[in-house]
């Protein structure tokens, strides 16, 4: 009898301990809850331990992994169809090599300038990850940062005159340096990969005031390729050719942009050179 | 109604006292005025048929109902103003004897321990022995029987050494021998001092377990007195046995403590007369009967037996409020 | 205090002897590993699509960027965007998979859909028969007529309510994390956890975005839920005052709730429907920052239209039950 009202006791005390313990813990959680949201602590992000996991290593490659990082013309941006170069490179090349082609990543950003590349490049992990990855990178870069020395001289053309050669000149080395930093870059994160920068082509060239900017545009594309010889597993492919004409065949509706043909073409060029 | 004679008998020490009670429930009165007292030890009890206040009464008397106006004394204390400590010394079953089934009666009795001070192990092992439960007391109540239930229930009651056990309607669902064991068991209580509060729709059973009685119909009660005063005297029938029945007839209807009753005029029921068909009823002034059996017999009738019944519920109800001319 | 305690260890062992806890803790036993199969089934679909969630991640985070280069894509947006890239980053730097399920991202999930209906109604198997239930068995009129005040008894059942409704949360997301870590391994505790958006209309205000471990952001989560959890068990309490049966009870108490999440789903543009307790009980997605079911709600706002109406509750239960007839 004694023993069954003893065990009710313990029962009770089981319980109610449990039951108290874990309103105080609720509580606790509700109240922090609470007052979080109203003075919600600084972000922490920065000062969070750095890259701590070991990055995988390659499979065996049975298949060619593509990546491609750069600006707009990697993107795609322009072509109706959304395939850009980029996919037509990984069709064309898995019809011609005959095994599979994957894509990645493709993590091209519109409007990316050399400094911009320079800085993922060096900071953002996720890059370093699918460059690492890859056994054909595919880039683009630095025509955003002739287009914004386009405007400078148009700007020139149309008033101040103490703007003139000499620092387009300039502007144009930095660039240049800059790309050098590029191509450092990506074969530091993966030196065993094929890489194929995409030249530089003169989307005013269908302008007449802007048109000796193709100048300009090929003095960029000397240096890259000068800057690519260093590297044996790295490619130029030119394209500044296909747009030069007065129509803008294969430019896009925004006259800056390839069309879907225009990077048909491009990518024709790529799947060429590649074997 | 209490009249001022029996205003007079109550006694200061009353354990539980009944002032002016009434109650209305949704603007219509369903008590309109309840007074009586209960003496300490002595088992009182409370007579209504059903639906008349019986059960409301009772839910004032331990604060279940609110009453509209009067007031409820327990032990000297106000019911309505201060529950914890009149409802102390008050044991009570409020119609059945409801308990949690999914309780053992231990646990059960354990439940109810818990919620006054000073209430032991012991003592609930003590009235597991009073009411005779000990060999089940551990199985589930759910697996009782309902006077089982009972036991539990009137075992709870009990627990706190209580100086007044109201139990309403007590005989409900029991079988004569459950009903003849409750009867000596409320004797036995009331014996060690205890004061007991019982209610019922019978007469019979009224009668036999009570001291005093409360008389209530529509809300009032009608009478309080002792059994004897109220039942056996005052509204009994007398049914004479004799072997010639004409000759008797024509001499009880000439004595003045005597009134013959026909078909019609009385209330007996059907069954009792079926088995006594030629007996003459009347009813007679109290205390009379000895000396109209001397007249019968002296008239050369043979009495051969003389028998007291009670009238129904609803013919005392009538008697009462005939002879005290309330309305 | 002193003679409240036996009547809280009288009320809690009712409970617990009428097995209404076994029955919750029952249910959950079995819909977690459903739901724990449904999310295995999900992440293998995953896994046959996207060979390397690092890969994913990467192309998710370009996605976010370009969409923050273009001029079309109003400031707000971005900033939203910004706080994703921010937050998608860290993962990949810190080489966790968010997609991937773990017991603790699991449990947090099922808390988060849990909060609205599911709780509520587990509350509702105990909380709603605290009154009525005495009443329909006729024990009322036995723990009445005992020497306790009324709102002792009352106060008594309330607390042993809060004791289940705080043991039933914990057995939750015990539960979640011992049968989800099965299938998906018991790790994750350290995760970070973005909080802090507070949305205003169509604005998110990321300024106080930051990181929390995710074992503090569950037990944020369960707190949250704790309360919307209390305030339900508070009306069942109420309307188990008020209405004699249990069953009515209970589908007084479900029809509410359910009404509730039909309402914020659909009445987004009735702004006075957010004074409804049960447009409110989903506190938890003000952590997440998802947007709000009626412009202009935040976490203050529905905790405060809970607690008013848990207070309410509280007085009408503590008045009537206090002052109530037992006729039956």
């Amino acid at each position: 009898m004694n023993k069954r009202s003893r065990g009710g006791a313990i029962l009770w005390r089981t319980i109610a301990s449990a039951a108290v313990l874990a309103s105080l813990l609720l509580l606790f959680g509700f109240a922090y809850a609470v007052s979080d949201i109203l003075r919600p602590p600084a972000l922490v992000l920065g000062t969070e331990p750095p890259l701590a996991g070991q990055q995988p290593q390659l499979g065996a490659k049975e298949e060619l992994k593509i990546v491609a990082i750069g600006d707009s013309l990697t993107k795609g941006t322009g072509d109706a169809t959304g395939e850009g170069y980029v996919r037509r490179v990984v069709a064309g090349l898995s019809q011609k090599l005959g095994n599979r082609v994957k894509l990645v990543n493709n993590v091209a950003i519109n409007g990316l300038r050399t400094d911009q590349l320079i800085d993922k490049l060096q900071q953002d992990a996720g890059m370093q990850y699918a460059l690492k990855q890859a056994d054909l990178i595919l880039f683009t870069i630095g025509g955003n940062d002739l287009s914004k020395l386009a405007q400078t001289a148009l700007r020139t053309d149309s008033g101040t005159a103490d703007f003139g050669a000499e620092e387009i000149g300039n502007q144009l080395s930095d660039g240049l340096g800059r790309l050098d930093q590029v191509f450092q870059l990506v074969n530091r994160a993966n030196p065993d990969a094929r890489v194929v920068y995409v030249g530089l082509y003169n989307p005013f060239y269908p302008i007449p005031e802007l048109r000796s900017g193709s100048l300009q545009v090929q003095k960029w594309n000397d240096k890259a390729y000068e800057l690519s010889f260093s590297y044996p597993n790295m490619k130029l492919v030119p394209i500044f050719d296909l747009f030069e004409d007065e129509a803008g065949t294969y430019l896009a509706s925004d006259r800056f942009h390839p069309n879907s043909e225009g990077y048909a073409h491009i990518a024709e060029r790529i799947v060429q050179m590649l074997h | 109604m209490a009249t001022d004679t029996q205003r007079s008998n109550r006694s200061d020490a009353a354990v539980l006292s009944v002032e002016g009670l009434r109650k209305r429930i949704k603007g219509k009165w369903i008590i309109h005025e309840v007074s009586f007292d209960v003496r300490p030890g002595e088992i009182f009890g409370f007579l209504g048929p059903n639906g008349s206040g019986k059960t409301t009464t009772i839910r004032m008397l331990v604060d279940l109902i609110k009453p509209t106006g009067g007031k409820v004394m327990i032990g000297g204390y106000n019911v309505q103003k201060q529950p914890e400590q009149a409802l102390r010394h008050v044991g009570c079953i409020v119609e059945n004897p409801e308990v949690y089934p999914y309780l053992s009666g231990w646990e059960n009795l354990d439940h109810f321990a818990r919620m006054q001070p000073g209430i032991g192990q012991d003592r609930i092992q003590e009235v597991v022995d009073i009411v005779g439960m000990d060999q089940r007391i551990h199985d589930k109540v759910k697996t009782y029987s309902l006077g089982m239930r009972q036991r539990l229930g009137i075992a709870q009651a009990l627990l706190a050494r209580p100086k007044l056990l109201i139990l309403d309607e007590p005989t409900n669902g029991l079988d004569p021998k459950g009903i003849k064991e409750l009867r000596e068991f409320v004797r036995m209580l009331a014996s060690q001092g205890m004061s007991l509060f019982i209610s019922s729709h019978l007469l019979s059973e009224i009668q036999l377990m009570c001291d005093r009685v409360a008389i209530i119909n529509g809300g009032r009660v009608l009478a309080v007195g002792t059994v004897s005063e109220l039942i056996d005297e005052n509204a009994s029938y007398v049914l004479w046995q004799v072997d010639r029945r004409e000759q008797a007839v024509a001499l009880l209807s000439g004595l003045q403590e005597v009134t013959l009753l026909g078909q019609g005029e009385h209330g007996i029921e059907d069954a009792v007369l079926t088995a006594i068909p030629d007996a003459i009823i009347t009813t007679v002034a109290p205390g009379a009967i000895p000396g109209i059996v001397q007249k019968l017999v002296a008239g050369g009738i043979g009495v051969e037996a003389v028998q007291k019944v009670s009238p129904t519920l609803e013919e005392l109800f009538l008697k009462l409020t005939e002879g005290e001319g309330i309305v | 205090m002193s003679n409240l305690l036996p009547l809280i260890q009288n009320e809690t062992l009712k409970i617990w002897k009428k097995k209404r806890f076994f029955v919750i803790l029952f249910i959950l036993a079995i819909l977690i590993p459903i739901f724990t199969y449904a999310q295995m089934r999900m992440a293998e679909n995953n896994k046959d699509k996207f060979t390397d969630w690092r890969s994913q991640l990467i192309q998710q985070i370009a996605d976010y960027q370009n969409a923050l280069t273009s001029d079309r894509i109003p400031e707000e947006w971005k900033q939203y965007r910004r706080i994703m890239v921010q937050q998608l980053t860290y993962y990949l730097e810190n080489d966790v998979d968010p997609s991937a399920p773990n017991a603790v991202t699991f449990t947090r999930g099922f808390m988060n859909n849990a909060v609205t209906l599911f709780i509520p109604l587990l509350v509702l198997a105990i909380g709603s028969d605290l009154i009525s239930g005495e009443r329909s068995s006729g024990t009322i009129k036995m723990l009445l007529t005992r020497p306790v005040r009324r709102w002792k008894i009352l106060l008594s059942k309330l607390v042993a309510l809060i004791f289940y409704i705080s043991l039933t949360i914990i057995s939750t997301l015990i539960l979640c994390y011992a049968i989800s870590g099965v299938f998906f391994g018991y790790g994750g505790w350290k995760l970070p956890v973005f909080t802090g958006f507070i949305i205003n209309g169509a604005e998110v205000d990321t300024s106080g975005v930051h990181a929390v471990p995710h074992w503090l952001y569950i037990l944020m989560q369960a707190g949250l839920a704790w309360f919307s959890a209390v305030i339900v068990g508070l009306l069942a309490m109420m309307v188990s005052v008020l209405v004699r049966s249990t069953a009515a009870s209970i589908v007084t108490m479900m029809a509410t709730i359910i009404a509730g999440t039909i309402l914020s789903n659909m009445a987004a543009a009735w702004d006075s429907a957010k004074y409804i307790f049960s447009v409110n009980l989903q506190l938890t997605s003000y952590l997440e920052g998802a947007p709000p079911p009626i412009e202009g709600m935040t976490m203050l706002f529905s905790v405060g239209v809970l607690a008013v109406w848990g207070l309410i509750a509280l007085i009408i239960s503590f008045g009537v039950f206090t002052k109530q007839d037992i006729l039956n």
